[in-house]
């Protein structure tokens, strides 16, 4: 009798902690799992529009089709050079958090640390307005200051010129992420234990010493974690790149910006062939679970929660 | 000493320099937005308008509903955070200090989520909510806030610092774990809650390919797809008009990172998520 009243207790106890959970259970299983396997199975079927027709399975053809076609490898490679170029954001940040970590704490560090931060804050629609202008080649403001530097008239068409639109990308993601790079940076340079300079100070190491030695090393896991984050979102790149071809995924000017989710939104919402658009999808996520998974491993993070 | 002194102001007049440098294009952008003249030709580089006038909103909020786009974008994001931010509290909760059967296994299944990117399965998700008829509605964009896997781990993290003895006199006074988690745990995680609020709306301000795909209708558009339109339909000239959208949408982050700077950069650092 006792028994059973300790049990049902017991039975009550796990309802009510599963009552915190169902929701977002459910809400996963629907939402992500089962979208999820949905997805690794139209990329195994001819699938043009669903409901439409029979679905056909095709078994790796998709595959086969989009690894042969030049303008997905393309836009792999051009999602790979950005990825790559954008990574200039880190370094960028790296000597701004360095300058800023230098005039130590009180009112300029939170003055600068807020002010570098802000163009991070209005990334998004805006900040590719307002690049359109800056970087047009006629009247643009980049232009007009390497006009008046060099003396001569530039006209660098920074997001209409299929040579430099990368560049002018690149120029767009740095500003937009510079602060959130610096910002990390900065955070992980206060985090230095001070003992360890001044051991080195009383060793007689000097300043660029100090820092080749301490701080670099130091630095490398949030290096690391920076790079893998900025690839992680490069992977992925769409918003600024969609609005700059002129809200079309072709990757204006000339398919030089298109990524492999603007491929993947062409063939999932312009020309429909879901087929095609799930195996892109397929490819995207093991790139995605891949670094994710190096990430995960090098900051501990499986070690830290017991997983 | 004094080259001490020397050197940091060095150091602050460079940092200065170079801010000026990263922020003058949104100067730019706001004086283009208030000059008359930038209308078919973009006027040369100024630092107050050319001719200053109101037209380019005035041009803005005639062409497109921009009010519309912003209450709808507000819905949308209070609706999610909010959401987003109590599921995952809930979540965290459970997790940090509950005992029940399964929970290691429902843990790891909450945050391999975070491996499998929103983009790869974008495709069956769409077409999930089309044979639900719920496109061009917001419930595509509100119903995923319920599992806010981040949150839920950070959540976690944050509430397993909270001391067990506050739960157990509770439980000795007849307290349910849900009496518990509102009047105890909840009011005790207001800096995670703030952190995680920050976080959702940074990210819900600035959503731009859902809603992009979910959304039909002109009337019912966010802020962010709304001007993306706009500005393609009026490609290569109205710069005003752009540039006074630009300027519209970035208004109420740009306020709020004001008001809440020393939180957001806080938040920004201390969980490294940008949006």
């Amino acid at each position: 009798m006792k028994n059973k009243q300790a049990l049902k207790i017991k039975a009550k106890r796990q309802l009510v902690w599963y009552s915190f959970l169902i929701v977002s259970i459910v809400t996963l299983i629907v939402l992500t799992y089962i979208p999820m396997l949905q997805s690794v199975r139209y990329s195994f079927f001819d699938i043009q529009v669903v409901g439409f027709g029979e679905e056909k399975f095709v078994g790796l053809q998709n595959y086969e089709k989009i690894m042969n076609n030049a303008s997905f490898l393309k836009s792999i490679g051009n999602t790979f050079i950005l990825a790559f170029l954008s990574l200039v954001s880190i370094p960028v940040g790296f000597i701004l958090a360095t300058l800023i970590n230098n005039i130590g704490k009180g009112k300029w560090q939170s003055f600068f640390r807020v002010g570098y931060y802000f163009p991070n804050i209005i990334t998004g629609v805006s900040v590719v307005l307002i690049f359109q202008i800056v970087l047009k080649a006629n009247g643009g403001l980049l232009n007009n200051a390497l006009s008046f530097l060099t003396g001569q008239d530039v006209t660098i068409g920074w997001l209409s010129d299929s040579h430099f639109s990368r560049f002018g990308a690149t120029i767009l993601s740095v500003w937009g992420n510079m602060g959130y790079a610096m910002l990390i940076n900065l955070a992980s340079l206060q985090s230095i234990p001070g003992e360890i300079y001044e051991a080195a100070e009383v060793d007689g190491a000097n300043g660029l010493k100090q820092w080749w030695y301490i701080t670099i090393p130091q630095m490398k896991s949030c290096f690391a974690f920076l790079f893998i984050t900025s690839m992680i979102n490069g992977l992925a790149r769409f918003t600024d790149l969609f609005i700059i071809g002129g809200n079309t995924s072709a990757g204006r000017p000339g398919g030089t910006l298109q990524t492999i989710m603007m491929y993947i939104y062409q063939f999932s919402f312009e020309t429909p062939q879901y087929g095609i658009a799930s195996a892109g999808a397929m490819i995207l996520f093991v790139m995605t679970f891949v670094i994710t998974l190096i990430n995960l491993k090098m900051t501990g993070f499986f070690k830290k929660n017991k997983l | 000493m004094r080259a001490k002194k020397i050197r940091r102001a060095l150091l602050i007049v460079i940092l200065l320099v170079l801010l000026v440098i990263v922020l003058v294009p949104l100067a730019w952008s706001i004086v283009l937005s208030f000059d008359r003249t930038a209308l078919s030709s973009l006027p040369d580089f100024s630092l107050v308008p050319h001719e200053f006038s109101l037209f380019n909103y005035e041009v803005a909020f005639t062409s497109i509903p921009l009010v519309r786009y912003y209450l709808n974008t507000i819905f949308v994001t209070v609706v999610h955070t909010f959401l987003a931010v109590f599921f995952a509290l809930m979540c965290g909760y459970a997790f940090a200090k509950g005992d029940f059967i399964g929970k290691k296994f429902w843990f790891i299944f909450m945050l391999a989520v975070m491996m499998l990117p929103f983009e790869s399965r974008m495709v069956p998700l769409y077409l999930q909510y089309k044979s639900w008829g719920m496109l061009d509605t917001y419930a595509p964009l509100l119903i995923g806030a319920c599992a806010y896997v981040y949150g839920i781990f950070f959540a976690k993290q944050n509430i397993e610092a909270i001391p067990d003895s506050l739960r157990e006199s509770a439980y000795i006074d007849g307290a349910s774990d849900w009496r518990i988690f509102l009047k105890i745990i909840l009011p005790l995680s207001k800096p995670l809650i703030a952190t995680l609020s920050i976080l959702q709306v940074l990210s819900n301000w600035n959503s731009y390919l859902w809603p992009l795909v979910v959304l039909r209708s002109s009337e019912k558009q966010l802020i962010s797809v709304g001007v993306s339109i706009f500005n393609s339909q009026q490609d290569a000239i109205y710069y005003g008009p752009r540039m006074a959208v630009a300027v519209i949408s970035a208004i109420p982050l740009s306020l709020m990172f004001l008001f809440l700077q020393k939180y957001i950069v806080q938040s920004i650092a201390v969980s490294g998520i940008k949006q």
